[in-house]
């Protein structure tokens, strides 16, 4: 089995011209483990390690930008300033091992409704770059997420990075597992209040086929908060827990049952709410 | 001064070796082997229709494919039945590979050999086995129900129907002023130790030897099977369990098919062959337990004495039932715990359902016992209002009425009689230790933090120390190294240390010079195996009478040598010297050079002993007739029956009246194996048995959904407790000795786990208020409970 170790985009993007069918290894945490399972047979492998615009992150126009290659370890150490809330979601992730190898690439790219920084990616109305030799485009996450593990995502194209706005107020994300380490979320909640714009934003994850947001709840609860002293009424934010617990469309397996997803979460909306409130 | 090494905290030997990564398991030896690679089945139960190898001809490096036609008429006999039952009337295993009908995920059905795995896999992938899928039966309820048939021969899926009672149950039951009857599940888990299952097997030609290393648990019963099964004289296998990266029961099952297809196709190739199986493998090829569901009939009187319970129960054994009727025989005898029931009926059918094979995982039928008596006990006391403890102790056997025979047969064919323990008394210890009677005051505290705080507790009686027997050997070399074997395997127990202190302290020797090995049939060939938690009382006891046989001979060559009366010697600081004046001494490597007539004057010792060149006696032999030479003695311990441990826990949770989470908080042992070798092993053995109780209770458990796939078959969702969800555990001990053994020990290699799921079930119950019934519970499934049962406390605001 062939192995390309490109160490910039157009090389990438060459290689994987010349086999469309190729699959893209980051960290390798989800890639690996689909070929242990045998769900996956590469017959053709890019290693992105090496690609060096996929490294880092840059702030320009008051936008950031995480490049695809960024691991939950460099979120969790290095960003947790400037993305307080993607940090607080890293640390949620695998075990020490895992963040030193999964990558916000990796997460994207394999897209599943349980990947734990789509919900914050999605309140902060992220845009997914792709790369290809058609051209660059940039997609809302919330467009480029398609199903459960099926992403916007042309063959021809490489996922550099994401962009999101710099956006000022407290932020919180927290998950829930049937363990307390090491576990595929059964529901994911993220929060920021964003008090430029006097905006709540939020994502839920594990609760749907993609991440999912509830626009009711977020507009009723916008309305509800006194912005200036961050508070809300303890009704408007049991009211904020049921509206995000009725926006959802989860499953029943063998982690969870629906019926408790849904209150799961809803929960974690109430909290994470709190959190983010002067008390 | 040589000090008691018995009963001290001593480190374990094993683990410095361990540590640094110098084990050697099963898949560190043979590097040059040929490996092999199963095709297993994806079916639950279905017809072998065709299967076309043509496709894997090509793989480079593939050495040879097996199927069941490709084996020899004694190789296509199905497994042996280890423990026939005379109420196992359809007992039914499996074939080493699957004849034209597979009936579980995981089945083999054909065996690739390679000269390496990867090429054994890309192999077994080639090949194209036509299935005819059959309904599958899964779950002790649907096997009874028998709409379909595991295999066509038994149409009710019943391999047994046993009945055991003592006085008249349902008599007792009909005539007591109380009476409640209910239900108990507990779901299917599985052992599943680090490493998995592996043989390797090598074949000397010239020697005509097979030399087989298996990560098992009974080594001498492997190679007996493997020379029944290859045609082989005894003398022809030697058998080695290396390192072992644990078994906790799975690896007590004996022969797995691959231990008998590994050194047959090592003879049949010329050349090494080795299986190592995969975690995926491992979790549908490897033995489950534990899958049970009980009907509970119970009457008692006012103060909640039990005056009769009948119990029925259905176990599921799974697809084949290799080991026999153990586990349900355990849950049907040790459900009493320390009770003494004098009206008790319990009946169980034993299924066939299409999923993996059971045999006994650490606490064999013990934690379904536990979980259905104890759930009892809290029943009758939320009934009549009363503290847990009072209708514990009000049942209780007392001390002074051991031993007791309750007139049931256990699960080695002998009475089931307790020998010794003191169950008041070690109530009274843990009531201490959790602070019982302070709960209340805990609850309101949490209470008024936002969380349900409860309490329960779980008391347990165990057989440990099963019979038939066990042997040690026990040899001083002339160069002073104490050599000992035993025949029974070591999965991480501390055998190692605990027994070289027993010897350590019978011989007067430094620890550091004595030696252990066990599992290995070139040292000790007799031997049963390492299960029931028995090692130290049965390998313990013949070791230290091994010991003490030596040590009696080594008197005797000492006074002859010192000439002095053997009464006034002592054996101390690696020399037999003369109580109170110690400076005349002999060393014992002296000793042990004196004792052979040919003395091999290579070394010090033999210059020493030619200044006690004994003559020999007039008249006779160089080596009399009641003599050996060598230093060096061999015993067995067999005992009339089981030795009785027991203990009890109490388990304090906290649980998130909102999500539901459980945490627990608190947990409390009080444990009585009798006298303890080395109460850091102990304590190990409970701290590890309490985790998997914990993982048994919270986590573990084995998903299949109704068409028998398994699915959750990897660690990424069959969760086992971390740090993070194990509790720190106050241990206290209670030693009351047996009386059944030199030592006075009892076994504690289960005792942690088995009250893990009934003592979290009621501390549950006790915070929610949900009658919990069935484990093990997640957070989920607890919802679920609070919603339909609508008692939820104040404070939860859902
Ligand atoms: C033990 C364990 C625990 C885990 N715990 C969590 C957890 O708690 N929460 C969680 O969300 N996830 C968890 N995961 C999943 C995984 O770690 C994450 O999804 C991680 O982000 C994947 O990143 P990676 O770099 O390892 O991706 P890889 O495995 O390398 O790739 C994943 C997929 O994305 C594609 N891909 C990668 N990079 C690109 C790119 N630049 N452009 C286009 N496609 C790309 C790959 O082709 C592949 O399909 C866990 C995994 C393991 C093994």
């Amino acid at each position: 089995m062939p192995i390309s170790r490109p160490t910039d985009v157009t090389a990438t993007l060459d290689a994987l011209a010349a086999s469309p069918d190729a699959d893209l290894l980051a960290g390798g945490t989800d890639l690996v483990v689909e070929v242990n399972l045998d769900r996956r047979r590469p017959e053709h492998v890019i290693a992105l390690r090496r690609v060096t615009e996929l490294a880092g992150h840059d702030t320009t126009d008051g936008r950031l930008r995480l490049g695809a290659n960024v691991t939950y370890s460099e979120v969790e150490h290095d960003l947790a300033q400037l993305v307080p809330g993607l940090a607080m979601a890293a640390r949620t992730v695998g075990s020490p091992q895992i963040r030193n190898a999964g990558t916000l690439g990796g997460n994207l790219g394999t897209a599943s409704p349980a990947g734990d920084t789509l919900p914050w990616l999605l309140a902060m109305d992220a845009e997914v770059e792709l790369a290809s030799p058609e051209g660059d485009r940039s997609v809302p996450l919330a467009n480029f997420l398609t199903g459960p593990k099926s992403t916007a995502r042309r063959p021809a194209e490489l996922i550099t990075g994401v962009r999101l706005p710099r956006v000022e107020g407290p932020q919180h994300v927290s998950k829930i597992g049937p363990r307390n380490a090491m576990v595929i979320s059964v529901a994911c909640f993220a929060i920021v209040l964003d008090t430029t714009n006097r905006r709540v934003r939020t994502g839920m994850g594990a609760v749907g086929p993609t991440v999912l947001r509830s626009p009711d709840a977020e507009r009723a609860v916008t309305q509800a908060l006194d912005w200036d002293a961050l508070t809300c009424p303890e009704d408007a934010i049991d009211a904020f827990g049921r509206a995000c617990a009725e926006a959802t469309a989860p499953i029943t397996d063998h982690r969870s049952s629906a019926e408790y997803r849904r209150h799961a979460v809803g929960v974690l909306a109430r909290r994470a709410l709190r959190r983010c409130l002067s008390t | 001064m040589t000090t008691r090494s018995v009963g001290a905290p001593v480190a374990r030997s094993e683990d410095p070796r361990l540590l640094r990564g110098e084990g050697r398991y099963l898949d560190d030896l043979g590097h040059d082997a040929f490996q092999i690679a199963m095709v297993r089945s994806p079916h639950a139960h279905a017809r072998v229709l065709d299967i076309d190898v043509s496709g894997a001809l090509e793989v480079e490096g593939l050495i040879a494919i097996h199927t069941f036609e490709d084996l020899p008429p004694r190789l296509q006999e199905p497994l042996p039945l280890l423990l026939p039952h005379p109420s196992l009337t359809a007992g039914r295993t499996q074939h080493l590979l699957a004849d034209g009908e597979v009936n579980h995920v995981g089945e083999a059905v054909v065996m690739v050999t390679a000269t390496d795995r990867y090429a054994a896999e890309d192999a077994a992938e080639r090949i194209l086995v036509e299935y005819d899928p059959l309904p599958a039966v899964v779950g002790p309820e649907r096997a009874r129900a028998a709409e379909h048939a595991v295999h066509d021969d038994v149409p009710d899926n019943v391999a047994a129907h046993l009945e055991q009672s003592i006085g008249d149950a349902p008599a007792a039951i009909g005539a007591a002023p109380n009476r409640l009857r209910f239900r108990l599940d507990i779901e299917r888990s599985a052992s599943t130790p680090m490493e998995g299952r592996g043989t390797y097997a090598r074949w000397d030609g010239d020697d005509e030897r097979v030399r087989l290393h298996t990560s098992t648990q009974a080594p001498t019963s492997v190679r007996a099977a493997v020379a029944a099964f290859l045609g082989l004289q005894l003398a022809q296998v030697e058998c080695i369990a290396p390192d072992i990266g644990g078994g906790f029961g799975v690896k007590i099952m004996h022969p797995w098919p691959e231990e008998i297809l590994v050194p047959w196709a090592a003879r049949e190739l010329g050349h090494d062959v080795k299986f190592t199986e995969d975690r995926r493998e491992h979790f549908v090829s490897a033995n489950h337990e534990r899958a049970q569901v009980h009907w509970i009939d119970v009457g008692f009187d006012d103060d909640g004495r039990v005056l009769g319970l009948d119990v029925e129960f259905i176990h599921d054994h799974g697809a084949y039932i290799p080991y026999g009727l153990i586990v349900p025989i355990i849950t049907s005898t040790q459900l009493i715990g320390p009770y003494k029931l004098e009206n008790y009926r319990v009946v169980f059918d034993s299924v066939y359902t299409n999923t993996t094979p059971v045999s006994p995982y650490r606490g064999a039928g013990r934690p379904q016992g536990c979980f259905a008596m104890e759930r009892t006990i809290d029943r009758i006391a939320a009934h009549l209002g009363k503290d847990r403890t009072e209708v514990r102790s009000v049942n209780f056997l007392q001390p002074e009425e051991m031993p007791y025979d309750f007139g049931l047969t256990f699960q080695d064919g002998r009475p089931l009689r307790y020998d010794s323990g003191d169950f008041p008394a070690s109530l009274e210890k843990l009531k201490q230790l959790v602070d019982w009677d302070g709960f209340e005051e805990r609850r309101a505290a949490a209470e008024a933090e936002g969380r349900l705080l409860g309490i329960g507790l779980a008391t347990y009686v165990e057989g440990t120390g099963v019979g038939p027997y066990e042997g040690g050997h026990v040899l001083i070399e002339p160069g002073g190294t104490v050599q000992v074997s035993t025949g029974l395997s070591t999965q991480g127990q501390g055998h190692q240390t605990v027994f070289a202190q027993i010897v350590a302290d019978e011989l007067g020797v430094d620890l550091a010079d004595v030696r252990v090995v066990t599992g290995d049939t070139r040292r000790f060939p007799y031997a049963v195996g390492t299960f029931a938690s028995r090692a130290a009382v049965m390998s313990g006891n013949a070791i230290h009478l091994a010991a003490r046989r030596v040590r009696e001979k080594a008197l005797r060559i000492a006074s002859e040598a010192l000439e002095v009366d053997a009464e006034d010697l002592e054996l101390a600081d690696g020399q037999a010297r003369v109580v109170g004046s110690p400076d005349t001494a002999i060393d014992l490597k002296v000793v042990a050079t004196l004792s052979n007539p040919l003395r091999y004057a290579f070394d010090e010792s033999a210059r020493i002993a030619t200044q006690f060149a004994n003559p020999g006696k007039e008249g006779q032999p160089p080596v009399t007739d009641d003599d050996e030479p060598g230093l060096e003695a061999t015993d067995y311990y067999s005992p009339m029956s089981s030795t009785f441990a027991n203990g009890m826990h109490a388990v304090e949770v906290s649980v998130d009246p909102d999500t539901s989470d459980i945490e627990v908080v608190r947990y409390a042992v009080v444990h009585d194996c009798g006298p303890l070798l080395n109460p850091r092993i102990v304590q190990g053995q409970v701290l590890g048995g309490v985790a998997q109780g914990v993982g048994g209770a919270l986590y573990e458990r084995m998903a299949y959904d109704e068409h028998g796939q398994l699915q959750n078959a990897s660690f990424m969702d069959f969760l086992m407790p971390y740090a993070t969800e194990v509790p720190s555990v106050d241990i206290d001990h209670l030693e009351t000795p047996s009386p059944l053994n030199p030592l006075g020990i009892k076994g504690a290699g289960e005792a942690g786990v088995i009250p893990g799921a009934a003592a979290i079930a009621a501390a549950i119950e006790d915070a929610t208020g949900v009658v919990i019934d069935a484990m093990p519970i997640s957070p989920s499934q607890l919802h679920e409970q609070r919603l339909t049962t609508a008692q939820d406390r104040p404070g939860d605001t859902t």
